[in-house]
Order: structure tokens, then C-alpha cells, then sequence
């Protein structure tokens, strides 16, 4: 099976472009859009994240404010473009994290056998058995938070998973006789892992990431909520939700806004990792 | 039912399937028709159509495939019914059995009642009769135990038990039609012609027709009356068995059984004939015939438009408008003078005693948990697997020694063994006079280099990420062997000597076909200038066409390097063609080595006889007996519980005694004389007829 799979490169990827799946250009093109606005923030917010017009509190929604205001006058438009560089940075800082460990563990577990295999698995087994919450909460309670605190310690919540991953891909391949051949060779281990391995692992876990990105960025907005994450006055959307919380009767914009972002990156990386698995895996498109 | 008319005629068949915006066609109009009674074979190689051909009969070749013309069943078209009606038509009057006895089973259901599912299903049985009914045609189907193996999952049996029973589901509703895909082909020799006995006896006693299809000509002799053989989605010859394979009428069929290599013992200098060129995957008939590219007797007109079938003058439909002033199929053989003289020098690798036992699963997993007195206890319960045991045979500069043995024998773990790619668990391997074991990790690099391996799966033989160039660069920078400027030259000098086009370079491997992939296989061998390389299985996924190029290749890469091969399959006519001495395997022990010749003649050892009898369906061999629930480690011979000429306890308890039989012909057996009164194999082209 997944000799079939990596059989797929993206030159076949793109011929079969007339069979493309919808999900995939959906999700690619919103994607594309958030990370366009998250990059050009600065330049297309019509304020400052924390500019407070006193004045122009708990405005609704109108032509001076796009998405009205929230307890401090503040533009919460504004506010929410600022607020998709914090979540999609975490989201993806995170996710390079867990990939970065937990693959070559994976890897290594996977090629290795034996007591490695057990050790590396084990350990992980292990962390895997605490409540997810718990752990993030204990590593950032006892410190004082920062976003890369906070994107290590989603990023090695997720080692386990992709490790997972990574590691039965690699058994799979591990029967295929071109490893033997490189074996015969008296390949070194970095070889073996770079070279024969990880180009066939890739495909899959480029669907694996996605949908990691997604885990990580809610696990953000809810850390922000509940106060562990992002610090005020920066503008993260968890956060304000969080904030909005207390006005959702009078000012239901305020946390309602970041909500419908937050919800719209959620389905389009969603979409994206769905599209990707269905071009990269062939028991999906039409079996050739 | 009516009497007169056959019971199966295909008329104008044509299957295209729809990939993308193209259309494939997989069969292009076929026409036959099979009596009552009656077996026709279907034979090609993959991708000629024959497959398509069964389940365009039996219903299931899914939506994407466009079924035209006729199929009539006992008079009706098949085609024309509602999906309700043909479903019952299909369960209960034709009956099928496909290649892979190790997935049709469900593993999760009891044998007995995966038989009996059918009579519940179409004769509206009740359960427990169905059940019994069952047994009984387990009985049939020459199964002991039919009770026992009823009630038995498919995992506790052999491949060739899970056939017999896949066999009673295909005839529980007693059908007049049983269509055969395949259905010997993953199976060992012996095992398949027991299955091919059971066939034909079947035939004889309840007067099934078979519709057979296969790639196996000598298989296909021994069951059917008729043969259609198929090319490239089209029918190019019909007619009797025997005709067929005496005398081919159509330019593929001659290559076909000319390139099959004969059961006896080759010379140096001999080749096979070989189809060269690959089948089509898409073929255009339109624009001429489709075997022209690779023809021999091709000429201008052979191009000039479609070919049409035309008859023999014995009545043969043949696709050939020639096929009247053909010869046979033209050898390429090499010259005995020109062909190198092979001399047994001093061993450049030599097992000795060489030993290898298989733990039973490590970590966690082997632990087990029972109960002893009241008290729970946590033991380890080791399961130990002797895959080699006590092999000992020296192979000298430029010698091919043939290893044969059915699956699971150990010759792959011996293979291994040899390499390093395994550790022994005793003995020694030596190579060029050193004991690999006794070298510590870095000295093995040397070694590693001068003996490589080829594989039989041509699938994963090859990573799929990196191109044919990056596959052959990667041991030439590995053992500089060339300097990065070079390179490319010594890839392409590298892809022409296995004869690739060197613009291959560029190509993945799954844009190229089996045979290519395993000439690139080869060449990444071959790139380390090894002096020995072990073949493993290395032509056993491959066409016979293909096939015959490859073991061509494999020669005048012995002949140009001097290379020595450890050469292993379970086919002895392909280890006969290119082997030196054969060394014959069974249950990790080599129980009979020598020339090639010498082993091919008598004396036998009994196994060996077996073997034989078996490729060729010697009617009066005898029946080896299950030999795989035979019990553990034994002190005695290994073959023992199989072997038809045991002398009693003295087999079961004594290890054989190695008998000289001559100076370089060696059997272990208890026997004096060997089995040689018995009706021996006739050595010359015993499988197949020439062209």
C-alpha cells in the first residue's frame, strides 16, 4: 500500500489536476488568504491593535469600525487581523516543533526495532497518559508564559502522535527490498533516515501536519482563554473570546468576531489536510 | 438446459475500461465457446486481458469497465439479465476459484461454514445440513480430516488446503462451470500438482467444464483440452491443446514456449530464447498487428493495417497472415568455443555448519501469563524456529550455485546468512579466506562491496523516491568508485550493459515496467564491481518472456565478469539453466547437492524425485504427504514425514548419513539404493513442446 502511495510524486499530483478534489482548492486558496493577511497585518489593519479610542466604546459593527468595538474602544477588526499572526505563528511553530522531534523518533523506532523501538515508544505511551490540558498547564503555570513557551509545550504534546505515525509508516516500509539492497551496501544509519526513509514517510505526513496546525491553533485560543497562554493587552484570538465574554449580551461582536475567524481557519486547514490525503492516497482517487 | 449447444460461448467481447478521460481497451472482440464438459484455457501474460475476460463473466468488474457483445450461459446472455437474476445464475451454476488462497478466505469464519455459505445462500439448505454437506465435500476434495479442517480457521492450514476448501466453496451448489483464475500460480510445485491432479479428477468424475486461466503453459497442458492464447487485449491463436503446443501457429505463442527454459542442465555457452521488446500497454491494432515490434518474422506488410484471424490448415484461428511459412522461433545461442570454460577453483565463499534459529517474538510480547498451583506466573515461552540448520558448501570464482526448495525452506534466510544481512546463530561464513564474523563493523565495508544481492520484488526492489540515476550513483559515491564528474558516464555505462536506454536515468521506478526495474536491480548490484552476487528469486515475478531476457542477462554478466552467483528459486528449470551445481533444500537442510546434471539424473534423492515429478505431473509419483503439520525439531530426517520410501523409525530417529554417490555428488539419506528404478523424468523439454 505504501509503496502504491509514494508512488505518487507531485508531477502525478499536478496531471491529475483535472480531478483535483474541491476540498483541496477551497481549503488551499483560504489558507492562502489567512497566511496573505496574517503577513500584511500591519499594512491593512486600519488601526493599531491596541489604539483605544474612549470614546467609541462597545460600538457595533459599522463603516469606522468593520467589526465594532470591544470594552476599550479598541478596533476588534483590527484587533483580529494582529490576532491571526499569534494564532497561525503557534499553530505552525508547534506543529514544526512535534514534527521536529517526533520524527526522527519515529523514524528511529521504526528502523532500529527492539529495545529502542520499546523505549522510544514506551516513553511516549507515558506522556501520552496525562490529560493533554494537564500537561501544557503544568510546564507553563510554574513559569511566567510567552508564545514560544507556549508553542513548545503544544509542540511536545504532539511528539507522540506524529512519532506514532512516523514509526508505522516506517515499518511498512522497512519490508520493502530496497532497504535490504541498502543494507547490502553497508549504509550508516543518517543515510538510511534521510535518504531511503523520510522521501517515502513525507506524503503522509504532510497530512498528519495539517491537521496538527488545526489541534495547535485551538489549543492556543483555549490556553489564551484561560489565561495561560498569550498575555493582554496583545491581540490573540483566544484571548479575545476570553475577553468578550463578559459583554456577550450587550456586545456579542466582541467574541463572536475572533470566534468566526477562528472557526474559518480551523475548516480551511481541515479542508486542505482532507484534499491532501485524497490526491496523495490512492485507495481514495480511482485505483490505478 | 439444452444438450446440443455449449455451455459457455463469448461472442464478440469487447472490455474497455474508462481511466481519466482515456479508455482502455482490456479485451478486444473475443469470440469462443466451451462444450459441456469441455476445459478451455486462457493463456498470456499480465496485462494481455485474460483476467478481465473471468470477471466480464462473473459480473465484477465494477462500473468503470464497459462490457460489449455476448456472453451466453446454457443459451442465455448474461449480459442482457437484471443484476438479481444473473447474481443466482452465478452463485449457483458457475462456480470460481482465484490465484490467492491466502486473502479469498474470510479469517475470521470457520472453513466449514465459508462452504456451506453457498447452499444456504442458492439451494436454501438449512445451516447444519449445509454444514455436513460441507465435510463431505471437504472429503472430496482429498482432505483426511474433513471434520477437523471444517471447523478449522483458514490460518491453521497450508496454501494448498485453503485451495482444496476454496475449491469445495466454488462446486458446493454443484455447478456445470468452474472458471479457474490463476489458481496454482502462489502455490509450491508439489502442492500444485496435487491441486492439477485434483482438478482433473474432478473433471473425470463429475464431468465439470473448466474454464482455466493461466500463465503457465505446462500447467495448461496437463488439465485442458483447448487453448486460447491472448496478446496485447487480442486472441491470437485457438485451437486443441496439443496442436497449440506442438505447433504453434502464431509467432507469440512460439516465443512463449520457446523462451521457457527445458528441465535439464544447461551448458555455459547455451541462452534461451527470448521475446525481446515488452507487451504493449496500449495497443493499436488498427495500425497493423501488435506483436509485429517484437517479431522476428516481422516484414513491411505485417504493418499495412489490422490483423484479422485466419485459419490454419488444420483449422486453427491463428492472428498471423503469415503464420503458414513460419519456422521456429530463432535461438540466439553462443558458441561453445566462444563460451568461457568454468574450472572449480579454490572457494571464494564457504559455509560452514552454518546455523540459524529464529526466536519467537522479543519485548513484551513474548511474555506470558499463567496460572501454576493457584499462583499466576509470568514466563517467557520462547518459539524457536530453525530456518537453517547445519549447512555446509563452498562456492568457488565464476561458479552459479542453484538453490531450490519450496517457500519457507530457508534458502532467502541462507541467502542472508551468507551476506551478513543476517547473523548465524552457529557457523561460520568465509569469504576470500576470512571469517566474516570474526571482522569487526568497519572491515565488513570491503566486504560489502564485492557481494551483493538481487530480489525477487520487483515492486520494492527499488526506493520509489529516488530516480534510476540516484539509485545507480549512490553505491559508485558510496565506494568511490567514480569521481563526481564520472558519474553519470559510469550510470549510463552501467544502465547499457543490463541494455536500458541511458535516458532511463531520468525515469522513476514505477514508470518502468517489471523487467526494466529488475535490470535497473541489476545494475545497482553490479555497480559495486562485486565477485559474488546471491539472486534471490530474481525472475519469479516476471513474465516468461521477461523472464528468459533476465536469466540471458544474468549469463553474460557471469560469463563478462567472472561473477559467482548464489542463485535461488523454487523453479528447478530456471536454477537448471544457469547453475554450475544445484544444492536442493528442504526444512533448512540441504538434502542433496552436486552438478547440475548429476542432480537432474539419477540417483535421487527422494525430495529431489518429488521435486521433478512434480514440474513435469509424473502421474506415478507418489504422493507426498503433508509434510507441514508434520511436528517440531526432529532428530531424525527432516523429510522423513513427507518421503514415500521411509524405512521406518530408523528415518524418524537417526540423522541421515551423507552418501557420495560421486566425487562431487553428495546425498543425505538413509536409503542404499537410491530411487532409481522408479519411473524417472525424461530430461530434454519436458514442460513444454519446442517451437
Amino acid at each position: 500500500m505504501v509503496a502504491r502511495l509514494t508512488d505518487l510524486t507531485v508531477a502525478t499530483i499536478v496531471r491529475r489536476r483535472s480531478r483535483l478534489p474541491a476540498s483541496l482548492i477551497v481549503g488551499g486558496a483560504l489558507v492562502l488568504i489567512l497566511l496573505t493577511i496574517a503577513a500584511l497585518a500591519q499594512w491593512i489593519a486600519p488601526y493599531p491593535y491596541d489604539q483605544m479610542h474612549i470614546r467609541d466604546r462597545f460600538l457595533p459593527p459599522g463603516l469606522h469600525y468593520l467589526a465594532g468595538t470591544d470594552e476599550y474602544g479598541r478596533d476588534v477588526f483590527s484587533r483580529l487581523l494582529f490576532g491571526s499572526q499569534l494564532s497561525l505563528a503557534l499553530g505552525v511553530t508547534a506543529t514544526l516543533i512535534s514534527m521536529g522531534i517526533g520524527v526522527p523518533l519515529g523514524l528511529i523506532a521504526g528502523y532500529r526495532r527492539g529495545v529502542t523501538d520499546e523505549l522510544i515508544m514506551r516513553t511516549l505511551e507515558l506522556m501520552m497518559a496525562f490529560p493533554p490540558i494537564m500537561l501544557v498547564l503544568l510546564i507553563l503555570a510554574v513559569t511566567p508564559p510567552s508564545l514560544m513557551k507556549t508553542a513548545i509545550a503544544i509542540g511536545v504534546l504532539a511528539v507522540a502522535p506524529i512519532a506514532r505515525v512516523t514509526r508505522s509508516v516506517t515499518l511498512d516500509l522497512m519490508s520493502g527490498e530496497f532497504i535490504e539492497a541498502a543494507r547490502a551496501r553497508g549504509e550508516r544509519l543518517g543515510y538510511m533516515l534521510m535518504r531511503e526513509l523520510l522521501p517515502n514517510v513525507w506524503p503522509v505526513l504532510m497530512v498528519e501536519a495539517s491537521l496538527r496546525v488545526v489541534f495547535a491553533v485551538l489549543l492556543g485560543a483555549v490556553l489564551s482563554f484561560l489565561g495561560f497562554g498569550v498575555q493582554p493587552p496583545a491581540a490573540d484570538w483566544g484571548l479575545m473570546i476570553s475577553n468578550g465574554r463578559a459583554f456577550v449580551d450587550t456586545a456579542p461582536w466582541i467574541s463572536l468576531a475572533p470566534g468566526i475567524a477562528l472557526s474559518i481557519t480551523v475548516i480551511a486547514v481541515s479542508l486542505l489536510g482532507d484534499g491532501l490525503r485524497e490526491v496523495l492516497d490512492p485507495r481514495l482517487g480511482s485505483g490505478r | 438446459m439444452n444438450g446440443a449447444g455449449p455451455l459457455l460461448e463469448i461472442r464478440n467481447l469487447t472490455i474497455r475500461y474508462r481511466e481519466d478521460d482515456r479508455r482502455i481497451t482490456a479485451v478486444r472482440d473475443i469470440s469462443f465457446s466451451l462444450k459441456l464438459g469441455g476445459s478451455l484455457a486462457i493463456v498470456g501474460e499480465s496485462g494481455s486481458g485474460k483476467s478481465s475476460v473471468a470477471g466480464a463473466i462473473l459480473d465484477f468488474l465494477g462500473p468503470a469497465a464497459e462490457v460489449t457483445g455476448a456472453i451466453l450461459f446454457e443459451g442465455q446472455d448474461l449480459a442482457a439479465l437484471a443484476p438479481a437474476q444473473r447474481r443466482r445464475i452465478l452463485g449457483r451454476r458457475i462456480g470460481a476459484v482465484f490465484q490467492d488462497p491466502f486473502t479469498s478466505l474470510n479469517p475470521a469464519l470457520r472453513i466449514g461454514r465459508q462452504i456451506a455459505e453457498p447452499m444456504v445462500q442458492h439451494l436454501g439448505l438449512r445451516p447444519a445440513e449445509a454444514l455436513g454437506r460441507a465435510e463431505a465435500a471437504l472429503q472430496e476434495m482429498g482432505i483426511d480430516r474433513a471434520a477437523e479442517v471444517a471447523r478449522a480457521f483458514p490460518h491453521q492450514l497450508s496454501g494448498g488446503m485453503k485451495q482444496r476448501a476454496l475449491i469445495a466453496a466454488a462446486l458446493a451448489c454443484e455447478p456445470p462451470l468452474l472458471i479457474l483464475d490463476e489458481p496454482t500460480t502462489a502455490l509450491d510445485v508439489t502442492v500444485e500438482a496435487q491441486i492439477l491432479r485434483l482438478l482433473s479428477r474432478l473433471r473425470r468424475d463429475k464431468g465439470i467444464t473448466l474454464l482455466f486461466i493461466s500463465h503457465n503453459l505446462g500447467v495448461v497442458r496437463r488439465l485442458c483440452d483447448e487453448v486460447a492464447v491472448m496478446y496485447a487485449s487480442q486472441l491470437v491463436e485457438l485451437g486443441g491443446v496439443d496442436r497449440v503446443l506442438e505447433h504453434p501457429a502464431h509467432p507469440y505463442s512460439k516465443g512463449l514456449l520457446a523462451s521457457r527454459p527445458p528441465l535439464a542442465a544447461a551448458s555455459r555457452g547455451s541462452r534461451l530464447a527470448a521475446i525481446g521488446g515488452q507487451m504493449p500497454t496500449i495497443a493499436k491494432p488498427d495500425t497493423g498487428c501488435v506483436f509485429a515490434p517484437r517479431c522476428p518474422f516481422q516484414e513491411p506488410r505485417c504493418n499495412a493495417g489490422p490483423q484479422s484471424l485466419t485459419m490454419t490448415p488444420d483449422g486453427r484461428p491463428v492472428r498471423c497472415w503469415k503464420s503458414d511459412s513460419l519456422g521456429s522461433w530463432p535461438y540466439q545461442l553462443v558458441m561453445p568455443s566462444v563460451a568461457p570454460v568454468f574450472r572449480r577453483g579454490d572457494a571464494l565463499i564457504n559455509a560452514t555448519e552454518l546455523s540459524k534459529i529464529f526466536e519467537g517474538r522479543g519485548g513484551l510480547i513474548g511474555w506470558r501469563l499463567s496460572v501454576a498451583r493457584g499462583r499466576p506466573r509470568l514466563h517467557r515461552q520462547p518459539r524457536r524456529v530453525a530456518a537453517v540448520s547445519d549447512v555446509s558448501f563452498s562456492i568457488s570464482p565464476g561458479e552459479v550455485l542453484g538453490l531450490v526448495g519450496e517457500s519457507g525452506c530457508g534458502k532467502s534466510t541462507l541467502g542472508r546468512l551468507l551476506l551478513q544481512l543476517l547473523r548465524q546463530s552457529g557457523g561460520s561464513v568465509e569469504f576470500d579466506g576470512a571469517d566474516l564474523a570474526r571482522l569487526p563493523a568497519q572491515a565488513l565495508s570491503p566486504f560489502r562491496k564485492q557481494a551483493q544481492i538481487v530480489f525477487q520484488n520487483v515492486g520494492s526492489s527499488l526506493n520509489p523516491r529516488l530516480s534510476v540515476g540516484e539509485a545507480l550513483e549512490r553505491p559508485l559515491a558510496l565506494f568511490s568508485l567514480a569521481k563526481p564528474r564520472d558519474r553519470i558516464r559510469r550510470v549510463e555505462a552501467l544502465l547499457e550493459m543490463v541494455r536500458l536506454p541511458a535516458a532511463h536515468r531520468n525515469r522513476f521506478p514505477h514508470q518502468l515496467s517489471g523487467g526494466e526495474r529488475q535490470r535497473v536491480a541489476i545494475a545497482r548490484a553490479l555497480a559495486t564491481e562485486p565477485r559474488f552476487v546471491v539472486c534471490d528469486e530474481p525472475v519469479s515475478a516476471l513474465d516468461v518472456s521477461v523472464q528468459a531476457t533476465i536469466i540471458n542477462l544474468l549469463a553474460d554478466l557471469r560469463d563478462k565478469f567472472g561473477l559467482s552467483y548464489l542463485f535461488i528459486s523454487h523453479d528447478l528449470a530456471v536454477v537448471a539453466q544457469l547453475s554450475d551445481r544445484i544444492a536442493v533444500m528442504y526444512r533448512g537442510r540441504i538434502c542433496e547437492i552436486g552438478t547440475a546434471a548429476e542432480v537432474l539424473a539419477p540417483p535421487y534423492h527422494p525430495y529431489t524425485r518429488i521435486l521433478l515429478a512434480s514440474a513435469v505431473d509424473d502421474d506415478q509419483a507418489p504422493e507426498p504427504t503433508a509434510g507441514r503439520l508434520a511436528g517440531a525439531a526432529q532428530a531424525g530426517c527432516v523429510f522423513a514425514a513427507r518421503c514415500p520410501h521411509k524405512l521406518g523409525s530408523l528415518c524418524d530417529t537417526q540423522p541421515p548419513p551423507l552418501r557420495a554417490a560421486s566425487a562431487s555428488h553428495t546425498i543425505a539419506c538413509h536409503l542404499d539404493t537410491f530411487p532409481v528404478s522408479l519411473p524417472c523424468v525424461s530430461v530434454d523439454r519436458a514442460a513444454v513442446g519446442t517451437g
